[in-house]
């Protein structure tokens, strides 16, 4: 096999291996990231991309620096974002990750909203962008 | 048993059956173990189990409506221990009796003695006085049945506590007819409880008896049904009215989509304009939680609120969830009725998963988003689970 060839078959699997890694951002998702991505560098010259496994960890986090009731993300979208959380009061809220529902983090507008509400009522404080994208690309990566 | 002892009885019983006198008809005896049935349900219903059962009083009410308003029609042209005009004295007749009992010189009626169908007429006009009662009530407060459309709460509510109080004497009526019957039973030395079974009385000498009219069944039969089904025709049309006072619309949708995101959306007649203006108010600091909406949505609902709020419904919610905890002004759950309400309810029921929380109101009421939260939809749930 002729270098070429074998440089393009490796580039060809690399590209395959990152569309499964990412196979669930949708084009929806990618335009609030890279909103998210484009202010954070303006921000932050430094800024070095966001992570699942950050996201992760600020999901599974108890901040409890906000409302008693809700201290982490968790408390109401249970540990594993792919299952159907329920907020204190007893409303159904369907699974975080994308996954298990195609149209979340596809509206800015909805996005930011929830942002606002939800960091305030778990952390007492609003999230970063960094924050944000990692939600996000955590959320995505399901 | 042998064939001997059979052979010596059979004379003694035909004896005993020409000496009988038949006194209660078929359909009087059903009627009045009918609505044995119908008032006991209707009393257990209304005054022991809690308002759930609210489905089978009406049922039960409605039954013993009917069974009055055939009764009447037996009463016109039923035979004669039936008859209305056989039984149905002034208060002349009453008195002799009575005072032929205190003499001891009473004489033995067949039918109802002066006494008895005075009760008799008192325990009737009971019933539809209480059918008439209930429908009020039950237009005004629960804004269901045929005078739904043109009954206000607060006249619902009066005309309660007149059904209420009716109840009572009912249930004492009830008591002095038993009395009556057992004190009669024993002074003519009668069973006359099984004779309101079989409808046989001894036939003795100096009965008063009633006069020997022949019943018209068929008539009787045509008027009642067509009665019957005039009635059921009239109340099931007046009951299709829109109720005085009751939301129409359905929610709004982006209140609904909006506030029910997080918590059921709450219909607006459930709490004072004040309680909104305040809610809206400050939607950062929401019951703890931070809900802030963008200005233009949030002045939106608010608007929503306000022309939908609690003063502007008729209907038993709005009125009572209007009174708050002015210590507690914004919580529903904190209203005075809420709480009455609610005492019956385990804390272990609003802890379980399918309710959650004291403010999850669907998780028991099939009906809030019409506001109404009528207690025939209330279903608690099952073996709530901790």
């Amino acid at each position: 096999m002729k270098p070429i060839i074998r440089f393009a078959a490796a580039a060809c699997l690399a590209a395959g291996l990152t569309f499964t890694a990412q196979a669930a951002v949708g084009p929806g998702q990618q335009v609030v990231l890279d909103h998210f991505a484009q202010l954070a560098k303006q921000a932050n010259p430094s800024f070095g991309g966001f992570s699942a496994a950050r996201g992760k960890a600020f999901f599974l986090a108890r901040e409890a620096t906000g409302n008693a009731d809700t201290p982490s993300c968790s408390t109401c979208h249970t540990a594993d974002p792919r299952n159907e959380g329920q907020t204190t009061v007893g409303k159904a809220i369907a699974p975080m990750a994308v996954s298990r529902t195609p149209n979340r983090f596809t509206d800015l507008g909805k996005v930011e909203k929830w942002f606002l509400r939800n960091c305030d009522t778990v952390i007492g404080r609003q999230c970063t962008l960094q924050e944000k994208g990692d939600f996000i690309t955590f959320m995505s990566s399901l | 048993m042998n064939i001997a002892e059979v052979r010596i009885e059979q004379p003694a019983a035909r004896a005993d059956v020409q000496a009988d006198a038949k006194v209660w008809d078929i359909p009087l005896r059903i009627f009045h173990w009918s609505l044995v049935a119908a008032v006991a349900a209707a009393l257990v219903t209304g005054l022991v189990l809690p308002p759930t059962w609210i489905t089978l009083h009406l049922i039960a009410g409605t039954t013993a409506a009917a069974l009055v308003a055939v009764r009447v029609v037996w009463g016109l042209w039923g035979p004669g221990a039936a008859r209305f005009a056989s039984f149905v004295h002034g208060p002349r007749t009453l008195l002799i009796h009575c005072r032929e009992l205190a003499d001891g010189t009473a004489r033995r009626h067949l039918g109802h003695n002066p006494l008895g169908s005075a009760m008799i007429v008192a325990l009737l006009v009971a019933v539809v006085l209480l059918a008439l009662t209930g429908v009020v009530a039950q237009g005004g407060v629960l804004k269901m049945g045929p005078l739904a459309f043109m009954t206000t709460y607060d006249a619902g509510w009066t005309v309660r506590q007149v059904h209420k109080l009716i109840a009572y004497i009912l249930l004492g009526s009830v008591a002095l007819h038993i009395a009556g019957v057992l004190f009669e039973s024993r002074r003519s030395r009668e069973n006359l409880i099984r004779a309101m079974f079989d409808g046989r009385k001894a036939a003795r000498p100096g009965d008063i008896a009633p006069p020997p009219i022949v019943a018209r069944p068929v008539l009787s039969a045509v008027v009642a049904t067509l009665l019957l089904l005039a009635g059921a025709g009239t109340v099931d049309a007046l009951a299709r009215l829109p109720g005085l006072g009751v939301p129409r619309a359905p929610l709004d949708p982006v209140y609904a989509d909006e506030c029910g995101a997080c918590h059921i959306p709450f219909h607006p007649s459930l709490a004072p304009a004040a309680a909104w203006t305040a809610i809206m108010a400050d939607l950062s600091h929401h019951f703890g939680d931070n809900a802030e909406l963008d200005a233009a949505t949030a002045e939106r609902l608010r608007k929503y609120l306000l022309a939908n709020s609690a003063e502007h419904y008729d209907t038993l919610a709005a009125h009572r969830l209007r009174q708050i905890d002015p210590a507690d002004p914004l919580r529903i759950t904190a209203t005075p009725f809420w709480q009455r309400a609610h005492r019956r309810i385990p804390a272990s029921v609003f802890a379980s998963k399918q309710v959650v929380a004291r403010s999850n109101c669907s998780a028991c009421h099939q009906d809030t988003a019409s506001g109404l939260f009528e207690p025939s939809a209330i279903q608690i749930p099952e073996n709530a689970e901790p």
